[in-house]
C-alpha cells in the first residue's frame, strides 16, 4: 500500500508507527513538500493480514525497531510448555543461569518461536554440566550433542 | 497524478523487499542441499510420515546426509516417530542447529516445540474468521523455519506435507520449481482418485512428480508369515502396467502395512531395529527406486 499526497502529487513517507491497540496500528505518514500528515488507522483484520506475512511494519523495518503487527513476542507462549524455573538452592533461593553477550546475540539469531524452549533447555544443559554461565563454548557443545 | 506503479516504495515499511529478502535468505539455506523432495499425497491417513521418515532412515543407512521437515504444523507427528519430542533447539552461529535423530536424521517438527495436548493457535490481532489469514500465516511460519534452521550439506530434505490437493499445490508454488514430490496413495479408489486430483494439478506447474508409492498394499501376517488383502479394490494394482488406473505417473512400489511397524513409529524406534520383514524390503526398495529416479538426469515418463 502506498499513500501519495494529491496536492503535491509526491509520495508520503512513513513516518511512526503506534503500538497495536486492540489490534488496531496507527499508522502515521507524512508528505516530504508540504508536510501535511494523515494516520491509515488499520482494522484488526487488516493488521491480522500483514502479520500473517510475517514482516515488520515501520520507518526502518530492517531494524528490529520495527513493529511486528500485532504482535511483540512468541506467537505461540501461550502453547509452550512453562519455562522451567532454576533449580532452587538449599536456601530455596533459585540459581539464575548467566548468559554471555555473545551467547544472547546468538539466541536473539533465532526464530522468536524456538527461543523460550532453546533458552531453557540450554540453561538445564549447563546446569547438568555443573556451571551457572552459558556462553559460546556451552552453545557449541549443545550443538555438538544434541544438532546435525 | 502519480499512479502506484509511478512510486518507488512504500514509504519506509518495506514490506515487498522484506519477503523478497526471507525468499533470498530460503534459498542460501537450501544452497547445500542437493534434493529437495515433497512427500504429499492430497489425501489424509495414507502414511506418509512413515513413508517419509522410514525412506529417510533406509537412505541415512546407505550413507546419505538426510534431514526432514514436517510441513504438517496443525498434526505434526515426526517429532514423536522420529523421537525426537524433547529436542534441543541450539542456538548456531547464525541460525538455529537441526535436531537430530538417534540414527542421524535431522528433523524439525512444531511436535518438538508444542505438547500434543496442545493444537496449533497462532497469537491474533483479529478475532475469529482465522480462514481469512491463517494460510498465509502457516506458510510465513515455514518460510521462517526454513531460512533460520542450519540445513548445512544435505544429500536430501524431505517435506512431509499435510493432507489436501489444495495444499499440495500451495506448497509446490512455495517450494519453488526445485522440489520434486512423491505421492503416497493406498489401494482404495477413494484415496486413487485423490491422489490423481493432486497429480492432475501438480502436472500443471514446473515440479518434477517422482512418481508413487502404493501403501498399505496388503497386511503382513506375522502368524502366516504371509502378505495379506488390507483392502479389496475393484481395480487391484496392475503388475503389467506397473500402476492402478488414474495416476499417470510411475510407482516407485508397493508397501504392505506391518502392526509392528506401527508400534516402532508410536515409540520412536528407527526401522532398523525391526528384523527383516517383506515391509522392511519393501521400504528399500522403495527407497533406492526413489534415490536411482532422483540421480536420473532425464525426466520420468508421465
Amino acid at each position: 500500500m502506498k499513500f501519495l499526497c494529491v496536492p503535491c502529487d509526491s509520495p508520503m513517507k512513513l513516518q511512526t508507527v503506534g503500538p497495536p491497540e486492540r489490534g488496531s496500528l496507527s499508522v502515521v505518514y507524512s508528505c516530504p513538500e508540504c508536510g501535511y500528515e494523515m494516520a491509515m488507522l488499520t482494522n484488526p483484520f487488516e493488521t491480522q493480514l500483514v502479520q500473517s506475512l510475517g514482516v515488520r511494519i515501520g520507518p526502518d523495518a530492517s531494524s528490529t525497531e520495527g513493529t511486528r503487527a500485532g504482535g511483540t513476542s512468541c506467537p505461540f507462549a501461550a502453547m509452550m510448555p512453562a519455562t522451567e524455573v532454576a533449580l532452587p538452592d538449599q536456601a530455596g533461593e533459585p540459581i539464575p543461569v548467566r548468559w554471555t553477550s555473545g551467547a544472547e546475540a546468538r539466541l536473539a539469531n533465532i526464530p522468536e518461536f524456538v527461543r523460550p524452549m532453546a533458552r531453557t533447555g540450554i540453561e538445564r544443559f549447563a546446569r547438568e554440566r555443573g556451571t551457572l554461565e552459558v556462553d559460546e563454548k556451552i552453545l557449541d557443545a549443545a550443538r555438538d550433542f544434541f544438532g546435525m | 497524478m502519480k499512479g502506484y506503479h509511478d512510486i518507488v516504495g512504500d514509504g519506509g515499511s518495506r514490506v515487498l523487499e522484506q519477503v523478497a529478502d526471507q525468499r533470498t535468505r530460503i534459498t542460501d539455506g537450501l544452497a547445500g542441499v542437493r534434493h529437495l523432495v515433497a512427500v504429499g499425497s492430497g489425501k489424509g491417513g495414507v502414511g506418509k510420515s512413515t513413508l517419509t521418515l522410514h525412506l529417510a532412515g533406509a537412505l541415512r543407512a546407505r550413507g546419505l546426509r538426510i534431514a526432514i521437515l514436517d510441513a504438517d504444523f496443525n498434526g505434526p507427528s515426526q517429532a514423536r516417530m522420529a523421537g525426537v519430542q524433547g529436542a534441543l533447539f541450539v542456538p548456531g552461529s547464525h541460525k538455529v542447529a537441526l535436531p537430530r535423530t538417534r540414527n542421524g536424521i535431522g528433523v524439525f517438527s512444531m511436535g518438538s516445540l508444542i505438547p500434543e495436548s496442545e493444537s496449533l493457535e497462532f497469537e491474533s490481532a483479529a478475532q475469529g474468521e482465522s480462514h481469512t489469514w491463517r494460510a498465509t500465516r502457516e506458510f510465513a511460519l515455514l518460510g521462517e523455519i526454513l531460512g533460520s534452521v542450519e540445513w548445512g550439506a544435505l544429500d536430501l530434505l524431505m517435506f512431509d506435507l499435510p493432507p489436501g490437493a489444495e495444499r499440495t499445490v500451495q506448497y509446490a508454488d512455495f517450494l519453488g520449481p526445485r522440489t520434486s514430490f512423491l505421492l503416497v496413495t493406498i489401494p482404495s479408489e477413494v484415496a486413487r482418485g485423490v491422489v490423481a486430483r493432486s497429480v492432475a494439478a501438480l502436472s500443471k506447474g514446473p515440479n518434477r512428480l517422482l512418481g508413487y508409492v502404493e501403501n498399505m498394499s496388503g497386511y503382513f501376517c506375522r502368524d502366516c508369515n504371509a502378505i495379506k488383502p488390507l483392502f479389496v479394490s475393484p481395480e487391484p494394482f496392475d503388475a503389467a502396467q506397473g500402476r492402478p488406473s488414474g495416476l499417470e505417473i510411475p510407482c516407485l512400489g508397493t508397501v504392505p502395512f506391518d502392526p509392528e511397524l506401527a508400534r516402532l513409529c508410536d515409540t520412536g524406534i528407527p526401522l532398523a531395529e525391526l528384523p527383516e520383514t517383506p515391509v522392511g524390503r519393501a521400504l528399500e526398495h522403495v527407497a533406492q527406486q526413489l534415490l536411482d529416479t532422483l540421480e536420473s538426469t532425464t525426466e520420468p515418463p508421465r
